[in-house]
């Protein structure tokens, strides 16, 4: 199978439904791909088709108009998508989108889609920390946990520990505590943000985001479960699963101080240490990323319009940079439009009357995004955490001291260390190792993130059966 | 076992689809229309959905949104299935615990 657009977007979250929506009412034939059935992506959590929902909440209302207006302004859907493939097409311009329809994914029916532009909105995943006990079934990231309570209604545990950074702690505790879960604690590694006082500005304007804070807090109330700062779990303990875990204070960079551990009882740890932008396609692609200092982390180099600096292709949302669902929503439209006029839809008239309401709302949203950047990233103590023996690599089971071994053979960056321990070559494609071979790496050397790189990301993007793969060939 | 009852202003009512007959190692489990693979195992209080091919090590669901690959199944013969994103459907034949690998 294959289709031809001018307008591919990658990812149906908030981003993606945006640029597609823009690209597509701007005159362009636009396909929006995704993995799931339903649009909405990991932030609009819609419920399973075969469910009924009478009473859906603000953001479930706000999920289906947005997908409901995919249909009328003409984009066409590709859904149950797996697209493991991103390439310049080979015979002059634009993009080579390769993909694994329905099926089981790893073998399904290989589609094509020729794009003369892409927006990659690719979205964001929890970042993953390595900590003794992290790879036990019952430790799980507060995104795993939003899907089972929000979307599958499922809530799995008796007793939960909640540990990480950022607003999302609160509302997952909430959800659980509204589930009938004893939620034990809930640990946010960093400390009461007095250089918040600074964003008062940016935060008043989001007074809906803090009155939601307070729904949460009052679940909290009622569930009996303390909110500590400056506290995280150290290490998750048990047979077959999650059977307890160990709490530690955290000192003002992350690491753990010595005899403040605790253990508690629990069923599940509840992890969230942050978003890590998906940028797997980008770097298949050909991207240029740079290594951000105030993000810590590598991010793909965009231009005010979020072009990237490869021609036709856009990034938008928590794919690129982290800033939440408000944000997301104007790149995706800020990515449309600039595709649509990078394709002669529009004049640069028709671009600025498109752009200039959304910039000042731009603008307060990166405010937003800069300052959970600056009061809610991981501290970088937490990278203690991990044990000689404590797995880094989950899919091919690399421990720190592996790693270790590796630098002490010379091994400098990621790619490196990839080549003498397998780090990164597993199912995830270093998805899940990566921050913490990065910190282990930075640990033994002495160095710094910026001089470890980034693994290479190399076709396909995901774990695909040799017989998909042969009749992808012959299609 | 553990599908959410309780209502709530964060989790209003819901109904789910219809009852499906799913098995999992041979026996059967409930499940409903609707529901992924993860979502009926956690249901059921399953938590150990595969093994390590190294360490031995029982792994479960981790992200939850199919980045992890680590609550790989068997499905109906088909190895390293994403639990996770994948819905259940009748007659489903489901196996865990295995060294899954694609």
């Amino acid at each position: 199978m294959s289709e031809h657009c001018e307008l591919a977007v990658i990812g149906a979250g908030p981003a993606g439904i945006e640029a597609a929506l823009a690209g597509a009412r701007a005159g362009l034939s636009t396909v929006l791909i995704d993995q799931a059935p339903a649009a909405g992506g990991q932030y609009y959590h819609r419920s399973p088709g075969a469910f009924a929902t009478p009473h859906p909440t603000a953001v479930e209302r706000e999920g289906q108009a947005l997908a409901d207006q995919l249909g009328p302004a003409g984009v066409r859907r590709i859904v149950n998508a797996l697209v493991w493939g991103l390439f310049k097409e080979e015979d002059g311009d634009g993009w080579l989108i390769t993909a694994s329809i329905a099926g089981n994914n790893a073998s399904g029916t290989p589609l094509k889609v020729h794009a003369a532009r892409v927006v990659l909105a690719t979205g964001a995943y929890d970042t993953p920390l390595p900590f003794p006990g992290w790879t036990l079934p019952g430790v799980l990231t507060c995104g795993a946990a939003l899907q089972l309570l929000k979307s599958q209604r499922v809530a799995p545990f008796k007793r939960v520990l909640v540990s990480g950074t950022g607003p999302l702690l609160l509302s997952v505790a909430a959800h659980l505590i509204d589930a009938g879960v004893k939620v034990v604690r809930v640990c946010e590694a960093n400390r009461t943000p007095l250089g918040a006082v600074a964003h008062a500005p940016t935060l008043v304007r989001e007074w809906h985001r803090l009155s939601e804070g307070l729904r949460y807090g009052l679940s909290l109330a009622r569930g009996g479960t303390p909110y500590t700062q400056g506290w995280s779990v150290v290490a998750a303990e048990g047979l077959e699963r999650v059977e307890r875990a160990t709490i530690a204070k955290l000192a003002a960079d992350g690491a753990p101080i010595a005899g403040t551990r605790q253990t508690v009882d629990v069923d599940a740890v509840i992890c969230g240490y942050g978003f890590t932008p998906n940028t797997g396609l980008a770097r298949m692609a050909g991207c240029g990323f740079a290594y951000d200092r105030a993000a810590r982390a590598w991010l793909p180099q965009r231009d005010p319009h979020l072009r990237s600096d490869l021609p036709g292709l856009y990034l938008a949302g928590d794919g690129a940079w982290v800033a939440g669902v408000g944000h997301s929503r104007l790149e995706g439209i800020v990515a449309g439009v600039t595709a649509a006029f990078d394709a002669g839809k529009i004049d640069a008239a028709g671009l600025e009357a498109l752009l200039a309401p959304v910039r000042p709302r731009l603008a307060h949203q990166r405010r937003f995004g800069l300052f959970l950047q600056t009061h809610f990233s991981p501290p970088p103590g937490l990278a203690t955490l991990a044990e000689a023996d404590t797995l880094l690599c989950r899919c091919e089971e690399v421990s720190q001291a592996e790693v270790r071994a590796a630098v002490t053979d010379g091994a400098r960056t990621l790619g490196e260390v990839k080549m003498l321990t397998r780090t990164g070559m597993g199912n995830c494609q270093g998805r899940m190792c990566e921050r913490g071979v990065t910190a282990a790496i930075c640990r033994a050397n002495h160095s710094d993130a910026a001089e470890v790189g980034l693994y290479a990301v190399r076709p396909p993007l995901v774990p695909l059966t040799v017989d998909f793969l042969i009749r992808a060939g012959e299609d | 076992m553990y599908r959410i009852k309780a209502t709530s202003d964060l989790l209003p009512e819901l109904t789910r689809g219809p009852a499906l007959t799913v098995t999992v190692n041979g026996a059967a489990v409930e499940a409903y229309d609707g529901e992924t693979i993860a979502a009926v195992l956690l249901a059921a209080g399953l938590w150990q959905l595969r093994r390590t091919r190294r360490r031995g090590e029982p792994r479960g669901p981790y992200c939850g949104m199919g980045v992890c690959f680590e609550c790989l199944v068997t499905v109906d013969g088909t190895a390293a299935v994403r639990a996770c994103l994948t819905p259940v459907t009748d007659g489903m034949r489901i196996e865990t615990g295995q060294e899954t690998a694609p």
